[in-house]
């Protein structure tokens, strides 16, 4: 009601139509933002004053370092991953197409919780004894020093928080895959060619020309990635990785203080996202302006 | 003698296809070295085509290119060496968005010459002198004019030092008072002897600039002849009436 009112007095005093329809999104004060912020503040003062959640909150932050380690991790592997097999999905090679489609295609087909258990429990196993029997293989054909420390690869040797960080790079460089794909498809095609025509290579004009602007403009996408990262990191608590969800819950399950466990959980995660997503704000301002 | 005679650019039965259509059809032609060769036609024609098979970034589907004697199928493996000696000038300017006008000219310099930073910023300077937007050098193409983007583009390929320049509709995408800036740049470039193949569908630049115009239509050429001869008194039908239709404004 308010938007109309100014509408019709915009146009009674220049007697034209100069509305602000064609301006699809308003930019208002961010109510939402004081919103969220209150409840954060408010929970924070609950931690102060109330020894229960005080308590919650002191066991759940331990947690902390586990969440914030294993998302930067994970996310710095998936984007480097991705970004190889993002390259693969534009290549010349029928080969290199198809196979990273192939990636592509089957960890977008499966849900995270799943591909979880089946990376850390059959994949990194497999794996690991797939090492072994080739470094026992390597000291039967008198290759043993290098065979000696393959063979001594166990399953056990890898830990429950390294399998949670390569069961997420290993997903979200699926996804980021495909961002770096659309990013790079999203650069006119005379860019490749004006690099081509000046006698660059293929792989020269990709990597002084094509993706220095494609990561430009993918970088919001990229930012909402390591924002969902964060936030499917919960998922890992199945691997009883000691991430702020697993404590949370291990400490809700024998105290009974569910309520003081959850929010406090609940508004960890808020504050985490809600940071990142103001530093990619910020980022995302910083480059619009210098592209003007 | 005859290293004079060779031609800087021979086509022999060149033809081009994308699947069903046949944009280029059996074309043969030969730019010598200081020639200036203008190709026009009706949009559709198979002239960019045509152009663009010269350096190879659309490869014949028959027939031969030879670029300064060599093969250009023989040569797959050295084209960005061949490359490097053919200047190309597009439509839609193509500047490297995310690089400073001197940036735009010193890259290729730098990673395709393997130039030091300090001499290919020399070179950028007066290329960029030459075509008269040197106060321009740190801007972005972004804030600059489509004129002066075009002339930015031109400077670039001449940086290469380039032994041929082509010239794709390099006024088509400009505003029209924008054009001249750009024709006199070429035409400096005419006087100066380089050696040129320029579609374009400005016929007073073809006229003044020209030693021989070639006319296409349906990727044959139709209709060959030095400048006052084919715009005084073309000899085809097909390209009468493409001229009066031009030329009736």
């Amino acid at each position: 009601m308010a938007v109309n009112d100014r509408l019709v007095t915009q146009k009674n005093k220049n007697g034209l139509q100069t509305t602000n329809e064609m301006q699809l999104t308003k930019k208002d004060f961010p109510w939402w933002m004081v919103a969220i912020g209150l409840l954060i503040v408010i929970t924070f003062l609950l931690i102060r004053i109330k020894p229960d959640f005080k308590d919650a909150f002191n066991i759940i932050r331990a947690g902390m370092s586990v969440t914030i380690s294993t998302t930067l991790i994970a996310f710095t592997i998936a984007t480097m991953l991705g970004l190889f097999i993002g390259l693969g999905r534009v290549s010349e090679s029928i080969f290199w197409r198809n196979a990273s489609t192939i990636y592509v295609e089957i960890i977008r087909g499966i849900p995270l919780l799943v591909l979880i258990f089946f990376i850390a429990l059959v994949l990194i196993p497999g794996l690991t004894n797939l090492l072994s029997a080739l470094g026992t293989v390597l000291i039967d054909v008198g290759m043993g020093s290098f065979g000696v420390k393959l063979a001594a690869i166990e399953n056990k040797s890898i830990s429950m928080n390294v399998r949670a960080i390569i069961s997420l790079a290993i997903t979200y460089a699926a996804f980021s895959a495909e961002v770096f794909r659309a990013g790079i498809q999203s650069i006119d095609k005379g860019q490749m060619e004006a690099a081509r025509s000046q006698g660059m290579s293929r792989w020269q004009a990709m990597r002084y020309v094509i993706l220095p602007q494609a990561i430009r403009n993918i970088l919001p996408a990229l930012g909402n990635d390591l924002i969902s990262m964060l936030k499917d990191s919960s998922l890992v608590s199945i691997l009883a990785v000691r991430d702020i969800t697993q404590v949370a819950r291990l400490y809700a399950g024998h105290s009974f203080k569910f309520a003081q466990a959850y929010s406090i959980l609940c508004v960890l995660y808020l504050t985490l996202t809600l940071v990142l997503s103001l530093c990619m704000k910020v980022i995302e301002r910083k480059l619009g302006n210098e592209r003007k | 003698m005859s290293e004079n005679n060779r031609p800087m650019i021979e086509m022999e039965n060149l033809s081009k296809s994308f699947g069903t259509l046949e944009a280029v059809h059996g074309v043969s032609l030969k730019v010598y070295p200081k020639q200036v060769l203008v190709i026009i036609g009706p949009s559709g024609s198979g002239k960019s085509t045509l152009l663009r098979t010269m350096n190879w970034l659309e490869q014949p589907s028959e027939g031969e290119v030879y670029v300064d004697g060599k093969s250009l199928s023989e040569n797959q493996h050295h084209i960005n060496d061949i490359r490097s000696n053919i200047g190309m000038v597009f439509q839609n300017f193509n500047l490297y968005g995310h690089l400073t006008v001197t940036e735009n000219i010193t890259l290729a310099l730098r990673i395709v010459k393997k130039m030091k930073k300090e001499e290919a910023k020399k070179i950028a300077m007066r290329q960029l002198m030459k075509v008269g937007i040197a106060d321009k050098a740190d801007r972005y193409p972004s804030e600059l004019s489509g004129g002066q983007q075009q002339r930015v583009a031109i400077a670039r390929a001449l940086a290469m030092e380039p032994k041929v320049m082509l010239f794709d509709e390099p006024t088509s995408a400009l505003d029209p008072e924008m054009i001249k800036e750009v024709l006199d740049v070429m035409q400096l470039l005419v006087k100066e002897g380089m050696t040129m193949v320029i579609v374009t569908h400005e016929m007073g630049f073809a006229k003044a600039a020209a030693d021989e115009v070639i006319f296409m239509d349906m990727g044959k050429i139709v209709e060959r002849a030095a400048p006052e001869e084919f715009f005084e008194h073309p000899s085809c039908e097909r390209t009468k009436q493409f001229l009066s239709q031009i030329l009736k404004h």
